[in-house]
């Protein structure tokens, strides 16, 4: 194994813990689980190699999620045809998010939609929304971490945000209707 | 300083909730919130939504099988294979 750093703690310490969120967001980038699998792999072993570059103390997360990005975009992502962005101004989210809110003030249908539909609306995101969705409201990270990992402005990563979100409550919003399990209501905003 | 009103505040209720706000529009739309019903209630609809982010997309762990296998790569790395 890659020698202990300074601080003594070894790659196995540092990296193993993160596996499961290194999949999840594989799982999102990919939206596919064997793609998936080979990109944590591919990951893991990049990250091993380039252990030495690590700086113990700093987020083992974020930099491991930074090799996994970039390896997704250098050798995955040209794979497969990725959903084109939807033009969400077409959507009026506005409307539709005060009409969601008359239906079900608090919210509570988020918590009948069934696990797996949660995950398709969330892989059917342009994968721009995909992946700051995933990084920040599932895994936790901060939004300046996600500035650092996509080397984007922290700017764009609230504004992606703002949209993704706004876009995957619509969706699941759709969904609760059609299972029935809230009344659409009309705006009358 | 002027007071926000409900756009203002529904702009900024996702990263108040995800403690992304200076201290501020913290200050700002804690106060909104504490006068304005209905944006309280959108407070509430916007942490149903990420709990339930948190929550039920969070399940999925790494398959026991792909562990196995990269932690045997990893040996084979280290053993200079």
């Amino acid at each position: 194994m890659a020698e202990p750093t300074e601080a003594g703690r070894s790659f196995d310490d540092e990296a193993l813990p993160h596996l499961d969120a290194l999949y999840r967001v594989a799982l999102r980038l990919t939206a596919d689980p064997s793609q998936a699998e080979d990109l944590v792999q591919d990951t893991m072993l990049k990250a091993y190699r380039s252990w030495r570059q690590y700086r113990p103390g700093t987020n083992a997360k974020g930099w491991l999620l930074t090799i996994l990005r970039n390896t997704f975009i250098n050798d995955y992502r040209r794979r497969k045809h990725e959903p084109i962005a939807m033009d969400l101004e077409a959507v009026e989210p506005h409307a539709l998010y005060r009409s969601m809110q008359e239906s079900d003030p608090e919210g509570t249908f988020f918590s009948q939609i069934v696990d797996d539909k949660v995950l398709e609306a969330i892989d059917a995101l342009p994968p721009d929304f995909r992946e700051v969705l995933a990084l920040s409201d599932i895994e936790g990270m901060t939004y300046s971490e996600i500035a650092d990992t996509m080397k984007i402005p922290v700017g764009t990563v609230k504004s992606r945000l703002f949209r993704a979100r706004r876009q995957l409550q619509a969706e699941l919003y759709s969904h609760a209707v059609e299972m029935g399990y809230i009344q659409a209501r009309e705006s009358r905003t | 300083m002027s007071r926000i009103d409900c756009d203002q505040a529904l702009a900024h209720l996702q990263d108040y909730l995800k403690r992304e706000l200076t201290e501020d529009l913290v200050v700002e739309v804690r106060d909104h919130l504490e006068r304005c019903q209905h944006c309280f209630s959108s407070a509430r609809f916007e942490e149903s939504f990420f709990l339930m982010l948190e929550t039920r997309a969070r399940r999925e762990t790494c398959p026991g099988e792909l562990r196995a296998r990269i932690l045997a790569a990893l040996r084979a790395e280290a053993r200079g294979d």
